[in-house]
């Protein structure tokens, strides 16, 4: 019997998050403020901090080939090297969101809601890439989406905010339907929902292969939603462009990723389909690759064009997924897993110090705006180390060597290429040539940071405290460390992709 | 076709989904809207018992739509109170009307 110390990644932040709420509710005297709001920021991110504890109990024991697993009744939860990477990611971001967010939310109504949501929503988003059965996952997945409806729209003042929140709620709930009816469908046939009973059951000759396909077909149009697959992304540019920066960050850097996490577990299942679920991805990535980058070239707001690329990256993921399923290749897993977690350090580090130009810019002048492309101009003069993070960031996203997303990308496309199959050659070049275009609206960023020369805006812009530019330089030296040594990440990326290839075995 | 108990049911179902998508198509009043999507988890829940039944496995069936009820309460309510925000913000529930973002 090995020590469950992976449940304390999920409980700590749970627990942690009402008593972060009430914390920031005791008290109603206005001279105790800023003491309280101090409690709640300081609060929040001790429980953060807490919890890599067991964390890195959990990857000891889990290197050292133990195995974790807490059983009672249907509920099933355990660790394999997928939940672990998708921990490491989640409590990185979530970490240095916490951080980013102290002096970003200060002083706004509800900060104390705003931690206690974010907390939830990590320790859900720990259990769900944990869950080892049918329906555990879609009640982490649930969870989790609505502590995010509640964070995007967060600034309920605003009405675009509020919209935003609205077409999430609506898209979202209607994917969850389409969730909860594949699972029906599967209790239905295999007369169960943890993940190794129905593959034991649908292994057997006489099953109803139509009705697992279908339920594959939910699965994918459900989890899709929040995943961002092309034609059911229409939520993600407003979500993601109107929520508080931190979140944005979240949402982009962790959320979606769980969430196709997600649709690999509920998938792996179905028995005998891995090669059509393959050729799916594929098909898909290549659409959302396309589609995302077109989008993306003519936005004008820049939160709205890195959510466009968000896509995008989505895409290149989808992609290596695609071909580690389609011929059951570890490389193609291995590359996507590390691009899934370069996303998480690179859209993290663009939307962080767009944050914090926005902060700057606009919110310490008690103005809400969104930032343009152009107000961009000049930012470097006034903003040196901001202005360089957010360079490194899209510049990386972008795919430009030595950086992180080089690296990530470069082994999917060798995955690609080992596979020596003509159509999978021809997407990889049709990939990097979507990174190619992808430049072409990233590099307009840098070069307005750079060359132009500031407007009255940005030098009438406020300084940034310590505890806003700290997490963006340590992500900015992580995607750069990254890109120089790319076998550091190894330990959690060839696990997660043995495990997927294990997974969608035969 | 005959009309055994399980085949009613089965159309039971197929009515609350084809009702909600409907009405979702159709409806311009956010309130509506979330009262659609209740009609599709209603159609879930049915579907959940129901395949809890045919599978021979009933506990697990019926505990799995319990706790859909009560996620689903949440979204509810989370739903509905953004609707009164928006109510407030854009004194309208009518959907194209607070459709602004573009692009």
């Amino acid at each position: 019997m090995t020590l469950l110390t992976f449940i304390g990644m999920i409980v700590i932040p749970l627990v942690a998050s009402p008593l972060v709420y009430l914390s920031g509710r005791l008290g109603t005297h206005e001279t105790t403020l800023h003491r309280r709001s101090f409690l709640v920021r300081e609060l929040a991110l001790l429980a953060i901090l807490l919890a890599w504890i067991p964390f890195v109990l959990s990857v000891q024991t889990f290197l050292t080939g133990g195995t974790q697993e807490f059983i009672i009744e249907t509920m099933w939860l355990r660790v394999d090297g997928i939940s672990l990477l998708a921990a490491a990611m989640i409590l990185t971001l979530g970490t240095l969101v916490i951080l980013f967010s102290g002096p970003y939310m200060a002083g706004e109504v509800g900060e104390e809601k705003y931690y206690a949501m974010l907390l939830t929503m990590i320790g859900l988003m720990i259990g769900l890439a944990c869950a080892g059965d049918l329906f555990n996952l879609w009640v982490w997945f649930e969870g989790m989406a609505i502590s995010s409806y509640l964070l995007v729209a967060f600034y309920r003042e605003q009405a675009a905010s509020l919209e935003a929140g609205m077409k999430y709620l609506v898209q979202s709930a209607i994917g969850s339907v389409m969730v909860l009816m594949g699972i029906a469908l599967v209790l239905a046939n295999a007369g169960t929902l943890d993940l190794p009973g129905i593959r034991e059951a649908v292994s057997g000759s006489d099953v109803n292969r139509l009705a697992f396909l279908g339920a594959g077909a939910l699965f994918v149009i459900g989890f899709g939603v929040k995943v961002a697959i092309v034609p059911l992304h229409t939520w993600l540019p407003d979500a993601h462009s109107q929520a508080p920066s931190g979140i944005s960050a979240m949402l982009s850097g962790v959320v979606i990723e769980v969430g196709l996490i997600a649709m690999l577990r509920a998938l792996s299942v179905l028995p005998g389909f891995s090669l059509s679920w393959g050729i799916l991805f594929m098909a898909f990535g290549a659409l959302n690759m396309l589609y995302g980058n077109l989008l993306a070239l003519r936005q004008t707001v820049v939160k709205r064009m890195l959510a466009y690329s968000s896509l995008s990256h989505i895409g290149y993921i989808l992609l290596g997924l695609g071909i580690a399923l389609y011929s059951s290749m570890e490389l193609g897993a291995q590359g996507a897993f590390f691009h899934l977690f370069n996303h998480m350090l690179m859209k993290g580090l663009a939307f962080l110090s767009v944050g914090a130009l926005i902060f700057g810019l606009f919110l310490q002048n008690d103005l809400h705006a969104s930032l343009k492309i152009t107000d961009l101009a000049g930012t470097a003069q006034k903003y040196p180390w901001v202005a360089l993070a957010l360079s490194i960031a899209v510049l990386g996203l972008g795919g430009l060597p030595p950086l992180a997303g080089f690296m990530s990308k470069w082994q999917i496309f060798v995955a690609g290429f080992q596979t020596q199959n003509i159509w999978i050659i021809a997407l990889m070049v049709f990939m990097a040539l979507n990174s190619v275009l992808s430049l072409a609206y990233y590099a307009p960023l840098v070069n307005m940071m750079y060359r132009k020369s500031p407007s009255l805006q940005v030098l009438a812009g406020k300084q940034l405290s310590l505890a806003i530019v700290l997490p963006l330089v340590v992500m900015m030296f992580a995607v750069i460390i990254l890109g120089f040594a790319p076998q550091l990440m190894d330990w959690v990326t060839i696990p997660a992709a043995k495990t997927l290839i294990a997974m969608f075995g035969k | 076709m005959n009309f055994s108990p399980l085949n009613i049911i089965l159309i039971g179902i197929a009515g609350l989904l084809g009702v909600g998508f409907y009405g979702l198509l159709i409806t311009r009043n956010l309130i509506k809207v979330v009262m659609m999507l209740q009609i599709l988890i209603k159609a879930v829940v049915l579907a959940l018992v129901f395949a809890g039944k045919i599978s021979g496995n009933l506990g697990l069936g019926q505990s799995t739509a319990a706790t859909v009820i009560v996620a689903d309460t949440i979204v509810a309510v989370v739903g509905l109170a953004l609707a009164v925000q928006v109510r407030r913000r854009f004194g309208t529930l009518d959907v194209p009307q607070i459709s602004t973002l573009k692009g």
